[in-house]
């Protein structure tokens, strides 16, 4: 038990609450019954992680049993900083059929082939998917595991998150990645929140779209002297409404997102403004939505009359092509209507 | 030497004689509600011109700084000649509500020094009372010789083309300086503020700033890009949404101001902005963005305007970065602080 190792361990305890640490720890399975038992219920933090840090000496555990408890926190609770999705693309036939021993092996040679201190660790999570926890280092550094670096991926598909990763790691990552899972490159998904299972179940479809039969009634307000045409129509304009916002962002609990951005590269086009309507250059700009829960915003702003319906393309496509980063340009010299750019 | 400077630039709005009297007590000056029918908000405004009169190094202290706006009614008896004495008493203030245990975060055992200052020059008209800079200092205990001191709190009370009539109707004896920005820990704004009220009998409020005035500042920032390059034009509105949704729009500064020239093009007030230009401009970005995302961003509330020339939110924030264009905007807070004065 080194300093690293130490520092790793009281980071990890201060991250997690005093309510699921022995929990936690349980599970990481590196400490006697009894160890443990003497641990429940300590107060306050720092004693301990102190006497943790103890029992850890005694044990004779060293970084890589400590790594392994903030890995388990982590796959457990993976709210720490921005994930980000990529998408490997043009797979050869054994992609599909590859699995874990094969992967974790492969990867693991890869990516010691192209950076010498590098300390790597993957695991298989219950849901399938396969975590991988990597601390860089470099020629002259031992690995830093106080920034590890983060991977989420579902074997047998092509997409990739990824959370803690500089741009110096990023080539290295994604050609071990590439070459383990047998695609050919891997591209930026414009996909990015701080909630992974979101952004999964966005971009695997997973999350369903619900489109009601019946809606649930809006609260009726007492009303003196109610006037039924008035409700009635009212009632159908709000009917309406939610089923547009529930057919763009689903019926409950959208995934939840942060942001969304778009870069706007269209003409600008406003009745009374014939110098401007007249010129070829894009009105250039960018936009950015950003709330606790962009759709669940989003979704009010339809059903509140915020947003006009029918919603326009540009919103729905968040939820329909799974991206929340856009680069709008205009079709053609003649038409007018937007579209979204092309990947790059 | 400060003093004497600064006794030659005191207004003579001050001794002026024969001027109309308001005929209310100024004890009740604190208790009037801030409502006033003489002055409005201009509908037209001089187009930004660059100012190379004010002391660099003074503006300094003012650039690049977050500025907590407030207004405060004229201050009753204060003399631009007194500024010694008054960096005594302030520091003398603070010491004794420092003792009487309320928590002043000037630092824990260090001392502090309370300079007042003039800023020559960040003026209009001759009526307008020069500006005047309060800076508190702490003194480490075991200062060593020429070390920095640390500024922990600024603050500046400004008039800049104050609105004459109303500054003529004052009683003699008071100063109208009714911008009064400060940047530093609220415990000592709290402090400072309370000091002011009971020496010259003024009343601090908060001064926000509504969406018009966020406009204006859009406007008069982007009428200086062929001359300074702004380098983003940046609005920020709110939407009432559950959750809050923000939306922001960053304009590339150069479509920014295609836009805004093409409306200023067909109108024939040739150094003057309309309050109508401005409209038609935010306007039109606010219909680009709705061709887009088919959203009525006038059911939120505009929060933010920046550019690099400076940067304004709603809560009352104001952040100046294009030291050449400070007037135009010191012009338009002084407007909204004197449209805040109880008449």
């Amino acid at each position: 038990m080194d300093a690293a190792a130490e520092a790793l361990l009281r980071q990890t305890v201060r991250r997690i609450p005093s309510s699921k640490l022995n929990g936690v720890l349980g599970r990481w399975g590196c400490l006697s019954e009894a160890q443990l038992g003497s641990l429940e219920s300590m107060q306050p933090k720092w004693l301990l992680c102190d006497n943790l840090i103890s029992l850890c000496r005694e044990n004779d555990l060293s970084m890589k049993h400590v790594a392994e408890v903030e890995m388990l926190y982590c796959i457990e609770n993976p709210k720490r900083g921005m994930w980000y999705a990529y998408q490997m693309v043009e797979t050869d036939d054994e992609a599909q059929s590859l699995e874990l021993m094969h992967f974790r092996e492969r990867f693991k040679a890869h990516l010691k082939d192209l950076i010498g201190h590098v300390s790597i660790k993957l695991k298989r999570h219950q849901d399938e998917s396969v975590w991988i926890r990597i601390a860089w280092g470099d020629n002259f550094n031992r690995p830093n595991h106080l920034k590890p670096t983060y991977v989420m991926h579902h074997l047998q598909t092509p997409y990739v998150f990824v959370s803690g990763l500089t741009n110096k790691h990023k080539p290295l990552l994604f050609q071990a990645l590439v070459l383990a899972a047998g695609y050919s490159s891997i591209k930026n998904a414009h996909l990015n929140g701080r909630c992974i299972t979101a952004l999964r179940d966005l971009l695997m479809r997973q999350y369903k779209q619900v489109f009601p039969s019946s809606c649930p009634k809006p609260l009726k307000e007492s009303n003196p002297l109610p006037n039924p045409n008035i409700e009635n129509e009212h009632a159908k304009l709000v009917e309406h409404k939610q089923r547009a916002a529930a057919e763009a962002f689903g019926y409950e609990d959208p995934p939840k997102l942060e942001r969304a951005t778009y870069k706007l590269e269209t003409k600008y086009r406003e009745h009374g403004n014939e110098s401007l309507n007249g010129r070829d250059e894009p009105f250039r700009g960018v936009v950015k939505f950003t709330s606790s829960n962009l759709l669940e915003s989003l979704k009010y702003c339809i059903t509140s009359g915020m947003a006009s319906t029918p919603l326009t393309p540009l919103l729905s496509s968040i939820t329909q092509k799974g991206r929340n980063y856009f680069v709008i340009r205009d079709k053609g010299p003649s038409i007018a209507s937007d579209t979204l750019g092309p990947d790059h | 030497m400060e003093a004497q400077k600064s006794a030659t630039m005191t207004p003579r709005t001050n001794v002026a004689s024969g001027r109309r009297s308001l005929g209310f007590e100024k004890t009740n000056l604190r208790y009037t509600p801030g409502q006033l029918t003489a002055l409005r908000i201009p509908t037209s405004r001089r187009k930004p011109n660059t100012r190379n009169d004010i002391d660099p190094e003074q503006l300094a202290y003012i650039a690049n700084i977050e500025w907590k706006l407030s207004y405060v009614t004229p201050l009753y008896k204060f003399r631009h000649t007194q500024l010694v004495l008054y960096s005594k008493q302030l520091s003398a203030f603070i010491v004794a509500e420092k003792q009487k245990g309320i928590a002043v975060e000037v630092g824990p055992e260090m001392g502090f020094k309370v300079v007042f200052s003039v800023v020559l020059g960040m003026t209009e008209t001759d009526e307008d009372a020069e500006t005047v800079f309060i800076k508190i200092c702490s003194k480490p205990a075991f200062a060593v010789e020429g070390s920095a001191v640390k500024v922990v709190w600024s603050g500046w009370f400004t008039c800049v083309n104050g609105n004459l009539d109303y500054m003529r109707s004052l009683p003699s004896d008071f100063v109208s300086l009714p911008l009064f920005c400060t940047n530093g820990p609220e415990s000592i704004t709290a402090l400072v503020k309370s000091w002011f009220t009971r020496m010259f009998d003024c009343y601090f409020g908060p001064l926000s700033l509504n969406s018009s005035i966020l406009q204006w500042l859009g406007a008069l920032w982007t009428e200086c890009h062929p001359a300074s390059n702004i380098r983003y034009l940046k609005l920020a509105w709110n939407l009432p949404t559950l959750p809050p949704l923000d939306i922001s729009y960053t304009v590339h500064p150069q479509d920014a101001w295609n836009l805004w020239s093409s409306i200023r093009q067909n109108d024939s007030m040739e150094d003057g902005i309309s309050i109508e230009e401005v409209r038609r401009f935010m306007k039109g970005l606010e219909s680009h963005f709705f061709r887009h995302f088919r959203m009525h961003l006038s059911a939120g509330m505009l929060t933010r305007i920046c550019t690099s020339l400076g940067s304004a939110h709603c809560d009352g924030t104001i952040k100046i970065t294009g030291t050449q264009y400070i007037t135009p905007v010191l012009m338009l807070l002084t407007e909204c602080a004197q449209l805040k004065m109880p008449i």
